[in-house]
């Protein structure tokens, strides 16, 4: 699976909010020009990006398999015809460039994942969306990070109590709805006491934010995304 | 001080306090004791404002709970039952620094609070470490931390005993018992007194929603028969 | 002291509730998509158990906090919390094969929230109909197969029957049984959201 991992690469040590402009400007030229020349060089310069991030191409791959299926799928599907010549080699092209941008996309974001701790990240939203939305986005960016084990666990104890039982010889609707409405009262109960616990602690709009500062290294970095993101206009 | 005059509170026009006046001055260790159902929880949700009273005033060194929220809200730490759910970061620190935060101090204060309130728990260098990772009794710990760095003149707690083991149950009680010796108020609702009882200076007992016992240990376990309480054996 | 904390705003105490609320959901969801998958007869593809919290965000949530709580778990997914289906992350999703269906979550959440609550406080959704029901969460499933197919036949350049034959086909009897699960547990009353 795809993480945060320590490391002191290139990409650790920039700014959070460098790393998210370069990943829309790559993708908002990646969308706007599927032709072989332009994906040529976003080519490469994923492979910039992700070795500046330490990241491995063969566990990035494994981790978007399902996408990965997906996407080699299209251009097969895109190619056959019903009749005569059976397969529309254009079509298929055009289908295989359009579903190649789509994982250099998605190679680029893994860089941003291995590099950047969930802090920094709710640092960036708290300092780059301004008032309360920013607030309530990055504090909750937090609070499913520190939710998302708990869950899991109370997902994966309510099957293992139900399949104790044989609640497993069941019907479909059955098993779903009542690992649903488990899941759902459990969370609520939690979400309760959370709620408890911010007022408490005096939840506020305006707290102290986490520090944040960009470098010298961050500069270049950042004039590359815009000059990514110009690209796409052109 | 904490203040109750004459305090009544009702949900759904079920009567759950009823007529409770009481005191707790700075410095004081105060037990709170009485079966599941006996009002414990909503007595202490008044402390600081989580809950209204219906009639009659609380007020934290001598203002009223509602004036203020944000003032009774720092002046009382509360900590509750189930201390996974209280936790707003994944990690030690992060979490601790969330009530200063909030109270808008400057980034070196909150840093001081932070190492203060850790070692206070006996956790100080902890501050990286995974709250998931952490034992039950290391958890109620941090949660006690992350009450004590908003640096409160009472401390309340709910219960935070529930699924510690005794020797955890033991270590969290000590660092109680330093903390009021050092001059913070301690109100600690439990029905299992074993242990507690020597380290108190009062007991408050509660039946139905009233207040039944008031007075030091050595008066108030021989009235405590019949309340549902575990009391020290011997 | 009291001169730094004149200057904070605190968050209003029932605002905190629904925020816990939404962010916990949030969590939810993403647990449920790694966690959550179970066979079904006839289909190729495993139920996950993801949508079916969207569904219940709006209907327990309300129109505004459902989307917001897909809002929250779209985020973490972005930043790069493992919550997309089977444990993906990353902004690349947001744009990738499946983005379509992705964005059309908050919509979903907050077409279910404003057919079953309206604009005004939240009710329990255990009593309405199930008629109702039923046509508040058939319109969500509509609008999560009409943006996730139209946005997979442009990203990838196929034609829309193409898409249709990717991405709604093999999904449809696993919705359908979510749909009716999630009438299910409403109808089982056991959680009252007021």
């Amino acid at each position: 699976m795809l993480t945060y991992e320590p490391d002191d690469t290139f990409a650790h040590r920039l700014d959070p909010r460098t790393k998210l402009a370069v990943q829309i400007g790559f993708a908002a030229t990646a969308l706007a020009h599927p032709t072989p020349r332009a994906l040529l060089v976003l080519s490469a310069l994923t492979g910039v990006v992700m070795a500046g991030a330490g990241v491995s191409l063969r566990r990035t791959l494994a981790a978007y398999r399902f996408a990965l299926l997906v996407l080699a799928l299209a251009p097969v599907l895109s190619g056959a015809t019903l009749g005569a010549p059976w397969f529309d080699r254009a079509a298929a092209t055009a289908s295989g460039l359009a579903s190649y941008r789509v994982l250099l996309v998605l190679l680029v974001s893994a860089a941003y994942v291995r590099s950047t701790p969930v802090r920094d990240s709710r640092a960036a939203i708290q300092r780059t969306i301004p008032g309360k939305p920013g607030q309530l986005l990055g504090i909750g960016v937090a609070l499913v990070f520190r939710f998302l084990p708990v869950l899991r666990g109370d997902l994966r104890t309510i099957r293992e109590a139900m399949a104790a039982r044989l609640g497993t010889e069941r019907g479909a609707v059955d098993r779903v709805s009542t690992i649903g409405m488990l899941g759902l009262s459990r969370a609520f109960d939690r979400a309760d006491r959370l709620s408890l616990a911010l007022q408490a602690r005096c939840f506020a709009w305006n707290p102290t934010l986490p520090p944040l500062a960009f470098s010298r290294a961050d500069y270049p970095v950042l004039a590359v995304a815009v000059v990514l993101a110009c690209s796409a206009f052109i | 001080m904490i203040e109750f005059r004459a305090v009544s509170h009702a949900f759904d026009d079920v009567p759950v306090l009823e007529d409770v006046s009481l005191s707790i001055d700075d410095g004081e260790f105060v037990l709170l004791a009485g079966a599941n159902g006996s009002g414990k929880t909503t007595l202490l949700r008044h402390c600081n404002g989580l809950l209204t009273p219906d009639s009659g005033t609380v007020r934290v060194d001598g203002t009223p709970v509602e004036d203020d929220l944000i003032a009774a809200r720092s002046s009382v730490g509360m900590v509750f039952q189930h201390p996974r759910d209280q936790f707003v970061s994944a990690t030690v620190g992060a979490d601790v620094a969330f009530g200063p935060e909030n109270l808008g101090l400057k980034r070196a204060e909150i840093d001081r609070r932070v190492d203060a309130a850790l070692a206070a728990v006996n956790m100080a260098g902890r501050g990286d470490d995974r709250i998931d990772a952490l034992s039950g009794g290391e958890q109620s710990r941090v949660a006690i931390a992350g009450a004590l760095a908003m640096e409160p003149t009472h401390l309340v707690l709910d219960e935070p005993f529930t699924g510690l083991d005794d020797p955890a149950r033991r270590s969290v009680l000590e660092r109680l018992a330093s903390l009021a010796e050092d001059g913070t108020g301690v109100l600690l609702a439990t029905h299992d007194l074993r242990d507690v009882c020597e380290l108190a200076d009062r007991v408050i007992a509660m039946r139905d929603g009233r207040v039944v016992v008031d007075g030091p240990p050595a008066n108030a376990l021989d009235d405590l028969d019949g309340l549902e309480v575990r009391v020290p054996s011997g | 002291m009291a001169t730094n904390q004149n200057s904070v705003e605190r968050v209003d105490d029932a605002v905190v509730r629904s925020f816990a609320r939404a962010a916990v959901l949030a969590a939810l969801m993403g647990a449920a998509a790694v966690v959550g998958s179970i066979p079904i007869p006839f289909s190729p593809v495993p139920v996950s158990l993801g949508v079916l919290v969207v569904y219940l965000m709006g209907l327990y949530l309300g129109p505004v906090w459902g989307p917001a709580s897909v809002g929250l778990y779209l985020t973490a997914g972005a930043v790069g919390l493992p919550v997309f289906a089977n444990g993906a992350s990353g902004i690349g999703v947001l744009v990738g094969d499946s983005a379509g269906y992705l964005w059309a979550y908050p919509i979903a959440a907050l077409v279910i929230g404003t057919l079953i609550h309206g604009r005004g406080k939240l009710e329990n959704p255990a009593e309405t109909s199930i008629p109702v029901l039923a046509v508040a969460l058939l319109t969500a499933l509509t609008i999560i197969y009409a943006l996730g197919t139209v946005w997979l036949g442009y990203v990838l350049k196929v034609s829309m029957i193409e898409a249709v034959n990717l991405a709604v086909v093999p999904f449809i009897p696993g919705d359908l049984l979510k749909i009716v699960a999630t009438i299910v547990i409403v109808k089982g009353g056991r959680i009252d959201p007021t």
